[in-house]
């Protein structure tokens, strides 16, 4: 569109300026801080050089926290996705009370992590909580939710999974819904029956809502730190530690101000290379063609 | 008052979409652009609506720059070849919508407003949303929404491409009517269809590949042809083309001497044409030309037969509906006298229309 | 077959519903407990394990010894409704330009900038919240609404953004031509042919932005101290490793309720059909 060319920035500086104003102070401030040996007894802006990256290299709780990242988002996101996408299917044609269905289903996602947090640790509490409760009803030993850090992973992915399917769910339902019918009949004409159908239609129909909806999933789920701190406060020890919540021990509650600066690069860092090897991953394991950029040219 | 393009070019990723294009749109008057899917009608139109930027090249209106106009200043209507209108107004405030972003006064809106939908039929219809109406409906409020403003330049692209066949000719009727209260508007339509393209305009440009390769009244273009690809293009069936000698009274396509050579083609000398023969004119007869049957379409009242003459492809249009099977043997034959004759490079030696020894002038 | 697939389907989806339904029973169960309910273990059934009474409701709305959550409740309300508006028309804006025109700044093109946008969601909001602190203290917002407002745009925008340039890419161009042709400006066509039909992708952006914005914790409870508290800290602030805990179950419950209101909203949406219908 020419003649049009005054007019395009006026659409999209505001929210770009407005973005860069808000992010780029403290993209800069956490660079500079990283650099700098900042702390609760010696707040200055020195400079420490490489010192807390070197530190960060040796940290192995902070490595250790990005590797049960892997199995705390991946894990969940991916039980997120098939039961998400299992449900969509469910409720998404012929089935009775659909709509109460799909109403329950999203509900989860609607609610605030921390404070459904705080219930769940009410239920998963060891010895007034209706888990453990209900366990002894039918004769298992009563399971130390807060105290074991496998049980203690078990009950944070518990929560996770509760919380977010519906995310999944509300996608994939959508992306389900807005699907053409004519391949449907094609498959009915040919005779093909639930199952074939569904593998060689719905699924490859829905590959490109997948792969968004998991990566989306994926970013939100690294992020995990409210829950942990109401839920299990990264107990017991440092189990249940993400690297969300362990940078907010260093920096916030230890005031280690640098060396949580140079975490969170590193941390960005890493996100940043392992989102995009995954998203390239998932793109080849759903068979999605190379997305081109969604503008269209003119 | 005209509408000048003087070698508008645009090319994209390699492809000429435009290659100096240039054209004088004349007020009151329809034009027709006719060219196949992808010829840059559309394209064409963009740049003169304002929508699309060229590489080079100048457009004026009355003279005065016109490239550099806005499209909201260009007093530019446009329809679609898809039905577009906005969804969220009803058909009355569809058509009104360029007349409120005009200011025009409420009361001449109303006015206005019901006369063009009376127009095209649509009155009843005034308060539903486009999405309620069937398509040929649809482009009615997109044609009303064009037509109130009386806008300077009217720009239709294929605009009845998308309906089916018997509401495209009710659609095609209609608009004549519509177009002849448009004053002093440069109308310009885009079509594939060579016999919408004539029926409808009063000038016709033939474009192929990004550029105008003929320009002239519907007669002038249909009678004379500049070249064969324009004589393809404008008509339908295309124009059968084959290469022939012309030597000692006779033409013959490699050693099958097909007809003899007729009055108006008499004193060509003897040497390689193209010959170019529309479809009506060649006839299947119980004697002549022996060729084989490759495809055949029966369309309402009309059959196209394919025949292969000795490699060359003919498509003869004969009426009625006939029962022929493929890769039977018929014979065909050629009416001399409606020959077209081009020179090796595809330009119009001689055409039926004009007599023996009147070179064609371009 | 089909029957037993028909006792499939329903027993998963009711295993689901149950799983899905179990906490809120638990919390409104808890809600009406007391000490004695609490203390003895595990109870579910009122009046014939435990004795309900309404101290936890009472606590939240200015009983004795209780808690005011209506007050967090209003910032909260404030500071999602205003920050959810601003991220939409900031966002939506800069959506349609990424969607309809073509940018080119240096090697950064369309696809960068959309990336940048969405990129700012993997940042997780503990790494944003110290250099926050030191912003809002800089310019003397620190414990207030606008405060709290500015850093939620930063988590909504990407949102807003993300959503809609999907949205705009599946309205036909031709509509914002054809309005241009009638006289509109750039910005006019987007106010008058644009925006009225994009009235579902808006909801769907500012439901995100809405659950977004109100579950925040982490800013709120760190750029904020005694003046601002929003609902998610109140309810937090309860949660001791002991009762009250119907306390907390009335305070959770009456937090969640608008967003859960949120949901049926959501799944009308859903079921009356998205954009196809409406664009045709």
């Amino acid at each position: 569109m020419d003649g049009l060319r005054r007019h395009k920035s006026m659409f999209l500086l505001p929210g770009l300026l407005t973005l860069l104003l808000i992010i780029v102070f403290p993209l800069l401030f956490t660079i500079r801080v990283s650099f700098s040996g900042w702390n609760v007894s010696n707040p200055e802006m020195d400079f420490v050089g490489g010192a807390n990256y070197v530190k960060v290299l040796q940290d192995s709780r902070f490595w250790a926290a990005n590797l049960r990242l892997v199995l705390l988002a991946g894990g969940t996101v991916l039980i997120q996705y098939l039961i998400g996408f299992g449900l969509a299917l469910l409720v998404w044609r012929n089935v009775r009370a659909r709509r109460l269905w799909r109403v329950l289903f999203l509900v989860p996602m609607m609610t605030t992590p921390v404070v459904m947090a705080a219930v769940w640790q009410m239920i998963f509490h060891e010895s007034l909580g209706p888990v453990n409760d209900m366990l002894a009803k039918l004769g298992i030993a009563p399971v130390h939710w807060f105290t074991e850090a496998g049980p203690a992973l078990a009950a944070l992915m518990t929560v996770e999974i509760w919380q977010w399917t519906p995310f999944m769910f509300l996608l994939m339902l959508a992306g389900l819904l807005s699907l053409p019918k004519e391949p449907f009949l094609a498959a009915a004409i040919d005779g093909a029956g639930a199952w074939r159908t569904f593998w060689k239609v719905t699924f490859p129909l829905m590959a490109p809502v997948s792969v968004s909806a998991i990566i989306i999933r994926l970013i939100e789920a690294s992020k995990l730190s409210d829950t942990v701190y109401v839920l299990t406060s990264g107990g017991p020890g440092s189990a249940t530690e993400s690297p969300g919540y362990y940078l907010y021990l260093r920096g916030l509650k230890e005031q280690q101000t640098g060396y949580a600066g140079s975490l969170s690069l590193t941390y960005l860092v890493l996100m940043v290379i392992t989102l995009t090897i995954v998203a390239a991953l998932l793109a080849r394991a759903f068979k999605v063609p190379r997305q081109s950029s969604k503008a269209k040219e003119q | 008052m005209t509408l000048d393009a003087t070698d508008l070019s645009l090319t994209v990723d390699g492809v000429d979409h435009l290659k100096d294009v240039t054209a004088s749109f004349q007020p009151g008057r329809l034009h027709t652009v006719i060219g196949r899917t992808l010829a840059g009608k559309s394209t064409l139109l963009r740049v003169l609506a304002g929508l699309q930027r060229v590489d080079s090249g100048s457009l004026t209106r009355h003279g005065a720059d016109f490239l550099t106009t806005p499209v909201w200043r260009r007093d530019t209507a446009m329809v679609y070849q898809q039905f577009i209108n906005y969804p969220h107004l009803t058909v009355f405030d569809n058509v009104a919508f360029p007349l409120k972003r005009a200011g025009v006064a409420r009361d001449e809106i109303r006015r206005r407003v019901q006369e063009s939908l009376a127009r095209v039929g649509l009155t009843e219809f005034r308060r539903r949303r486009p999405s309620q109406l069937s398509g040929g409906q649809q482009q009615r409020v997109a044609l009303a929404r064009a037509l109130v403003r009386g806008a300077g330049i009217l720009l239709l692209d294929e605009p009845f491409a998308n309906l089916d066949y018997k509401l495209r000719e009710q659609l095609r009727e209609e608009f004549k009517t519509l177009f002849s209260d448009q004053g002093d508007a440069v109308v310009i339509y885009t079509t594939t269809e060579p016999a919408e393209a004539m029926m409808l305009g009063d000038v016709v440009l033939v474009m192929h590949e990004g550029r105008i390769i003929q320009t002239g009244p519907p007669g002038e273009v249909y009678d004379r042809p500049a070249t064969t690809t324009v004589a393809r293009i404008i008509n339908d069936p295309p124009m059968n083309i084959f290469t022939g000698r012309i030597a000692g009274g006779r033409i013959a396509v490699d050693d099958l001497q097909v007809t003899r050579v007729p009055a108006h083609l008499a004193d060509l000398p003897d040497g390689t044409y193209q010959f170019g023969l529309r479809a009506p004119d060649i006839a299947l007869a119980s004697a002549g030309l022996q060729a084989e049957v490759t495809f055949v379409e029966i369309s309402g009242s009309e059959t196209f037969v394919h025949l292969a003459l000795s490699g060359t492809g003919f498509v003869v249009q004969i009426d009625g509906v006939h029962d022929i099977a493929l890769g039977d043997r018929v014979s065909m034959r050629l009416r001399p006298e409606r020959l077209f004759a081009f020179d090796h490079s595809g330009a119009l030696v001689r055409s039926p229309s004009s007599g023996p020894g009147s070179p064609e002038g371009r | 077959m089909s029957r037993l697939y028909a006792t499939f389907k329903y027993t998963l989806i009711s295993v689901w519903a149950g799983f899905v339904v179990g906490p809120f029973m638990w919390a409104v169960l808890t809600s009406f407990k007391d000490a004695n309910g609490v203390q003895g273990g595990a109870t579910y059934l009122p009046w014939v394990q435990y004795e309900p009474t309404l101290t936890g409701w009472q606590n939240i709305f200015g009983g004795a010894g209780g808690v005011d959550v209506v007050r967090p409740f209003l910032n909260s309300a404030v500071i999602t409704l205003v920050a959810s508006i601003i991220s939409l028309a900031l966002g939506a804006l800069a959506a349609y330009g990424l969607s309809r025109y073509r940018f080119k700044i240096g090697f950064i093109a369309n696809s960068d900038i959309i990336f940048f946008f969405v990129s700012q969601r993997i940042m997780p909001p503990v790494v944003l919240v110290v250099p926050f602190f030191f912003l809002l203290q800089w310019a003397n917002l620190l414990d207030t609404i606008p405060g709290l407002v500015i850093v939620t745009v930063a988590l909504l925008l990407p949102i807003a953004v993300w959503v809609m340039v999907d949205f705009f890419n599946g309205i036909p161009r031709q509509i914002d031509e054809m309005a241009m042709l009638d006289g509109c400006g750039p910005f006019g066509a987007f106010v008058r042919a644009i925006l009225p039909n994009s009235v579902p992708g808006l909801t769907v952006a500012a439901m995100f932005c809405a659950v977004f914005g109100w579950n925040d914790f982490f800013f709120a409870f760190r750029l904020t101290f005694t003046e601002i508290q929003t609902l998610p800290q109140a309810v937090v602030a309860l949660n001791s490793s002991i009762p009250p805990w119907w306390t907390l179950s009335a305070a959770a419950l009456f937090g969640m309720s608008p967003l859960i209101l949120l949901a049926v909203w959501v799944e009308r949406y859903l079921s009356k059909g998205s954009l196809p219908g409406v664009i045709r």
